[in-house]
């Protein structure tokens, strides 16, 4: 993919939850590299564009495409290869850090990938939290810790739902940072923290109007 | 040694036991008189009409009929896991059965064609008292490993999208599932195989030393429908979650919210 193509595309689409109108005929392009935020009041339904895209919701009509290919349920598997999702519940499961990590790992998909995580889980200040359990972990460290497991995972496409939510200043700050500057990533960001939405190296779309606002 | 027969009148009798628990029920206000008085009911009833058609049914000892009736208990056994399970009946009926049915079929004509020394394998006295067997004691598991799987899968909805969106096969994703229903289908099983004999005396040991043989004999029955419990159980549970999540997960490796039943909502959730 080049500078500029297009990695994600909705074309007209429409998606409905029990009756409940979520969206309504939208189309929207994102480009290799951009650094997107989807803004717009909580529960309008932000999360599902990011649904669609992984095939885990489909649309009523219209066309969601990745990196060219329109999603269904045979591109599906492939396209979650290629994003990093970190949802907004940050559900890591239970068990200890470590089985978790492993469990990522083991996974086929991630064979051939070198996955040590201690500079990284260094650098988001993570140390000593290998043998506790999951739910012990409190939110900042579980959303840190998905954020280290995502950057493990080598893709190019990241997917941040409400990522920094429970993070103190410094750590969102280090975080945003830590996405922003890399100029071949693309992430698509839901969040109403000002330290995505004014950045300035971020374009920001107004899910309920619609509109790029910047 | 002939079993002694109990006449109708002595088995009367036996009906006075239950002012005992009747008795405790009005003293401690348990509210137990009706329930019990409707499942009593209903076991002589069930049990008088069977005795009867078994009477008829060993003394026809129709090949077709006794595998007949063996699919007819099947059936029922399929319908109860299915129930109490929330996914619809008729999503699932037909794999459940098929997997019931491999399983169950599978392991009594192991045991009577290799292990019970049976003139024909389709002897009315060891296909449906066997097959009975192993249905009634895998019920429970069944019921189990069907309904947690799909309980825990629904319930973990955001975390198994997420295990998704990390690049797991549906295999890959769906293993931890699977591992525990099973695991929690067999838990009962396990444990009542391993005081076998010190604390329980099953009911098929019981019923085959009041039956007239020898506690040997009834020891080797029982150590066979002990390996044919757990290994239909096992078969049984695996089966039915293989053969139905092709049915209840679609093609996005996505649980799908229409098989479920209505008391139960489930409205897809947003990531």
């Amino acid at each position: 993919m080049s500078g500029t193509s297009a990695v994600i595309e909705f074309a007209g689409v429409n998606l409905s939850f029990s009756g409940k109108k979520v969206i309504d005929d939208l189309s929207l392009v994102i480009n290799s590299g951009d650094k997107v935020v989807i803004s717009g009041k909580s529960g309008c339904g932000k999360s599902s564009l990011l649904s669609l895209v992984l095939g885990f919701v489909k649309p009523d009509s219209g066309k969601v495409v990745f990196g060219g290919v329109a999603v269904d349920g045979k591109t599906a598997w492939n396209v979650r290869r290629e994003i990093a999702l970190i949802d907004q519940d940050v559900s890591l499961g239970s068990g200890s850090v470590e089985s978790f990590l492993e469990f990522v790992s083991d996974l086929k998909v991630n064979a051939h990938l070198d996955f040590s995580p201690h500079k990284l889980m260094k650098f988001f200040h993570l140390q000593g939290i290998l043998h506790k359990n999951l739910k012990d972990l409190s939110g900042g460290e579980r959303q840190r810790l998905a954020i280290v497991v995502s950057v493990l995972l080598n893709r190019k496409v990241f997917f941040l739902d409400e990522v920094t939510s429970s993070l103190d200043a410094n750590l969102k700050k280090k975080v945003a940072d830590y996405f922003l500057k890399r100029d071949d990533w693309t992430c698509v960001i839901v969040s109403h923290d000002p330290v995505w939405l004014e950045s300035p190296s971020v374009r920001v779309f107004d899910f309920e109007e619609k509109v790029w606002k910047h | 040694m002939e079993t002694l027969d109990i006449p109708l009148v002595n088995l009367a009798v036996a009906f006075l036991l239950l002012l005992i628990p009747v008795g405790i029920s009005i003293k401690y206000g348990l509210k137990l008189i009706k329930p019990l008085f409707v499942s009593i009911v209903r076991m002589t009833i069930q049990l008088a009409l069977i005795g009867v058609f078994l009477k008829y049914l060993f003394q026809w000892n129709n090949a077709f009929v006794n595998i007949g009736w063996l699919l007819v208990m099947i059936v029922v056994a399929v319908f109860s896991s299915v129930k109490s399970s929330s996914i619809k009946v008729s999503s699932i009926f037909l794999p459940a059965f098929i997997s019931f049915s491999v399983a169950t079929l599978t392991v009594v004509f192991f045991l009577n064609v290799f292990v019970v020394p049976v003139n024909s394998v389709f002897d009315a006295r060891y296909l449906i008292v066997l097959g009975g067997m192993l249905l009634g004691n895998s019920l429970r598991g069944n019921i189990v490993g069907i309904s947690t799987f799909y309980k825990r899968l629904k319930m973990d909805s955001n975390h198994y999208l997420y295990v998704l969106s990390l690049g797991a096969t549906e295999t890959e994703a769906l293993m931890p599932y699977l591992r525990e229903s099973v695991q929690l289908a067999l838990k009962p099983t396990l444990a009542s195989m391993a005081t076998m004999g010190i604390v329980t005396l099953p009911g098929m040991m019981t019923g085959v030393i009041l039956g007239g043989a020898s506690p040997e004999v009834a020891i080797k029955y029982q150590i066979i429908i002990m390996i044919g419990i757990v290994t239909s159980t096992i078969a049984s549970v695996v089966l039915t979650i293989v053969l139905t999540k092709r049915v209840c997960i679609d093609r996005y490796g996505v649980l799908r919210s229409d098989v479920f039943r209505k008391e139960t909502p489930s409205r897809r959730k947003k990531l």
